[in-house]
């Protein structure tokens, strides 16, 4: 993807001199190099063998692996494109919210590539319960600022900041939701996870997924995913919510499924990630014309998802992730035989050891 | 003079060989052979391990041996070879004989051996996500320029973003595939800081293996989530609480339980020491690093690396990236061990430097004992390179003075993780920090241009809670 030709036309844009748009091929080099991709589309053959049906039917399950990016997570996609944006557009400094660390991890790893200061806002008992997170933010030369709340709040103050710094400072949305540009921004930025998915898909098997899974908290790793395919009708769209301990308890954060804003007590289990009581307008239109189904996962059926992927792939699925993994125990016993399933494997689940 | 081989996956020589090589035949005669290395049938017939590096143009004889990296008794000049009990050397010439059949080179591609590559292709691919990237740290190589703009150009090459975190699944996985190809169920590994452990069960899960994975107490201590996730892996985890309770003496173990469960078991050594042919094998495995570091290096500026530098613990990750430049003669290569608490104190991993020969593992290397020839206590804050041994071929490399090792202290090496994390957005496991540590001794001397790569063998959040107790973060 990167030819030498392109490296040194990547090489003269110095980012240092003057304003310059960033070049496709300067984000190109950065996404191949830095954050690792492409990112491959792996044919998981022991959970397809778990899903075959006595009839000796089974559907394909392939998973995108986003796991396997720098610092662990899809987050970066998005980190270093817009913070690559910030920086050409003379910015001086980052400014960002965070609920479990992996927004924060991957952007104070891109300002730290880039030279720029970064000011990562945390809600308090999620520091508490990330320690790890704040570590690494902090060996990554961030400043990590306690804020009394949740991540809902640990926004709003990211946002009142950058309010009161407009000129120097740029807030790096991770989540597609929030005013325009941001929704679309970020989703453009992830939708590198679709557009890959679609050529390796066409090389694996000379043709498209039939299925495709992701978890959804605002949906920024499920637009990725679904972006380029949104138009292709015979292309199934599944989004997975986190009913945490069950959808009657009331303390879930499946805000498309029930339809109704939530806010989420959790009980120590909720992945964090999916702990937002928004998501993203794009995937709540999608809800409402049909374009794609939303169901939900309880904390336990992640988990188990989460040890199951463990033990027969040897990858460690993300709490996040998992739930859409967990998701596969419920589709895969109603597709036909040979549908092709492609899983978002969203992030590595190191960071949800402690739990 | 010819000699025919008594293992069908060789190849025969015959009377056509070069003269050069009938001198060789000779210094391989029965006499010369040294003790505990492969049962010679009769003395005019020599068992012949067909190496992966090609026949070399072999300019003076006295030099012939030197060129054969290992010869067919697994020896690099004096070190290496095959000093283990009777009951493994069956299981370990079954395994040569494998490794040949399977994946070593061949003049004919047979189709066993090709598809054997395909898979292993595909897997190293799609599960372990290479090619890892060859990265231009800007920031890295700015810091080292010198006030008038001159400079090396640093490079990184990523393990960090293999799957598992480090290079060490390269040959995990490979090894796996060999041992499934001999029909073994059960696997077993020893682990330092637990990345090949980790490599190890993850690969296990993957082909569905029984896992055992040997760890001294107190690293599993030092590396609990690395204990976590073999275990959420499906793997056993065997705690060995005899000598130090680290590496050695979880390798020890290791070969304990191989010896009793040879028939079952095989053994996924996990660096480029231990007994013939698992140096030559390991480092064949890894060797897939070196391969592309060539290749991205010519896309990116149509030349060769000028210097390679790895840390060097059991030597795995170094000769993985060496491997493929030993024979270029422009290439310069620097292994970076660790100092610990310094040289002069005792407390070190500085097996290179300080170290004298003996046998270690099933090898002649390199190795810290004391004068009684008991192995001392290494002292590393990593626990990756705190091992008393070193491969027998970085002890070659050093001898022949082809690979320069130098080594590095604690404190230098916290300094330089911290140092990568900030100016790059890649915390370095600390291991790796050793080899960017010595980035500051050798930028300062390098011509200005000088492409330096450096292999980035394993990222740092195993690592964190270790370096939040030492630094000031």
């Amino acid at each position: 993807m990167v030819g030498a030709s392109l490296l040194s036309e990547a090489s003269v844009i110095s980012m240092s001199k003057g304003k310059m748009y960033v070049t496709q091929a300067e984000l190109a080099t950065a996404l191949k190099d830095y954050v690792g991709r492409e990112t491959p589309l792996y044919l998981a053959q022991r959970i397809t063998n778990h899903y075959k049906n006595s009839k000796g039917e089974w559907p394909e399950i392939y998973l995108k692996r986003e796991d396997l990016n720098h610092c662990g997570a899809h987050k970066m996609n998005n980190a270093i494109a817009q913070a690559m944006l910030a920086k050409r557009i003379g910015r001086k400094s980052i400014v960002a919210a965070t609920g479990a660390g992996q927004h924060g991890v991957a952007t104070a790893a891109a300002c730290a590539k880039l030279a720029l200061e970064c000011t990562i806002f945390m809600g308090r008992m999620d520091m508490e319960r990330q320690s790890s997170n704040v570590t690494l933010m902090n060996l990554l030369g961030a400043e990590v600022r306690s804020v009394d709340g949740s991540f809902k709040d640990a926004t709003s103050e990211a946002i009142r900041h950058w309010v009161n710094n407009l000129d120097s400072s740029y807030h790096l949305a991770g989540a597609p939701v929030g005013p325009h540009p941001c929704p679309t921004m970020v989703r453009e930025f992830q939708s590198v996870i679709g557009k890959e998915t679609r050529k390796q898909a066409t090389e694996i098997w000379g043709g498209k997924p039939d299925v495709l899974v992701a978890c959804v908290g605002n949906g920024s790793n499920a637009l990725g995913l679904f972006h380029e395919f949104v138009r292709d009708e015979d292309v199934q769209l599944i989004g997975v919510e986190a009913a945490g301990v069950g959808l009657e308890s009331g303390k879930h954060s499946a805000t498309l499924v029930t339809g109704e804003m939530r806010k989420v007590k959790s009980l120590g289990h909720t992945p964090l990630l999916l702990e937002y009581p928004g998501v993203s307008p794009e995937l709540s239109f999608f809800k409402d014309i049909g374009q794609a189904e939303f169901y939900t996962v309880t904390d336990q059926e992640a988990i188990d998802a989460y040890r199951r992927v463990s033990r027969l792939e040897g990858i460690i699925p993300a709490m996040e992730a998992s739930h859409a993994l967990a998701f596969l125990e419920r589709v895969c016993p109603i597709l036909p035989d040979g549908a092709r399933v492609v899983v978002s494997c969203s992030g590595r689940g190191d960071k949800d050891a402690a739990m | 003079m010819a000699f025919s081989s008594t293992n069908p996956t060789c190849r025969t020589a015959t009377t056509s060989l070069p003269s050069k090589l009938h001198h060789l035949t000779a210094q391989l005669s029965p006499s010369r052979l040294p003790v505990n290395s492969v049962t010679v049938k009769t003395p005019s017939l020599i068992s012949c391990a067909v190496t992966s590096q090609s026949m070399p143009l072999i300019e003076k004889d006295e030099e012939a041996a030197v060129h054969l990296r290992p010869d067919s008794f697994g020896r690099f000049g004096k070190f290496g070879g095959k000093y283990v009990p009777e009951t493994l050397m069956y299981a370990l010439t079954e395994l040569e004989s494998a490794f040949h059949a399977l994946a070593g080179d061949h003049e004919f591609q047979v189709s066993v051996n090709q598809e054997f590559a395909k898979e292993l292709d595909g897997i190293l691919k799609d599960y372990v996500g290479r090619e890892s990237p060859l990265y231009f740290a800007e920031r890295l190589s700015e810091h080292y320029k010198h006030p008038n703009g001159e400079g090396p150009n640093i490079y990184l090459k990523r393990e960090d973003l293999n799957h598992t975190g480090a290079h060490k699944i390269n040959n995990a996985v490979a090894q796996a595939l060999l041992a499934k190809r001999l029909g073994k169920k059960r696997i077993i590994a020893e682990t330092g800081a637990g990345q090949h452990g980790v490599a190890t069960a993850t690969v296990c899960a993957r082909f569905g293996l029984d896992c055992i994975i040997y760890m001294g107490a107190q690293d599993m201590e030092r590396q609990s989530l690395n204990v976590f996730r073999m275990r959420l892996l499906g793997a056993e985890v065997r705690a060995v609480h005899s000598g130090t309770a680290t590496l050695k003496d979880a390798t020890s173990e290791a070969i304990r339980d191989w010896v009793t469960n040879v028939e079952t078991t095989h053994y996924i050594l996990g660096s480029v020491a231990g007994p013939h042919p698992y140096p030559m094998m390991v480092r064949e495995f890894h060797a897939v690093i070196g391969k592309e570091t060539r290749k991205q290096a010519l896309e990116k500026w149509g030349g060769k690396p000028d210097v390679l530098v790895a840390c060097v613990g059991g030597g795995s990750n170094a000769m993985g990236l060496f491997h493929e430049f030993v024979d270029d003669k422009d290439v310069r290569l620097i292994g970076v061990e660790a100092a610990g608490f310094g040289l002069d104190s005792g407390k070190h991993a500085a097996t290179l430097t300080k170290g004298e020969v003996g046998v270690l593992h099933g090898a002649m290397s390199y190795l810290l004992q004391d004068d009684d020839g008991q192995i001392t206590e290494p002292h590393s804050i990593s626990a990756g390179l705190d091992y008393p041994g070193v491969g027998p071929e970085h002890s070659f490399l050093k001898d022949l003075g082809r690979a320069e090792y130098y080594s590095i202290t604690d404190e230098e090496a916290l300094e330089a993780f911290k140092r990568l994390s900030r100016l790059e957005g890649i915390i370095p496991a600390l291991e790796t920090s050793h080899a960017l540590a010595y980035l500051e001794k050798l930028c300062p001397t390098l011509p200005n241009g000088t492409k330096v790569v450096l292999n980035c063998s394993g990222r740092g959040d195993k690592d964190v809670h270790t370096a939040i107790k030492h630094l000031q973060v």
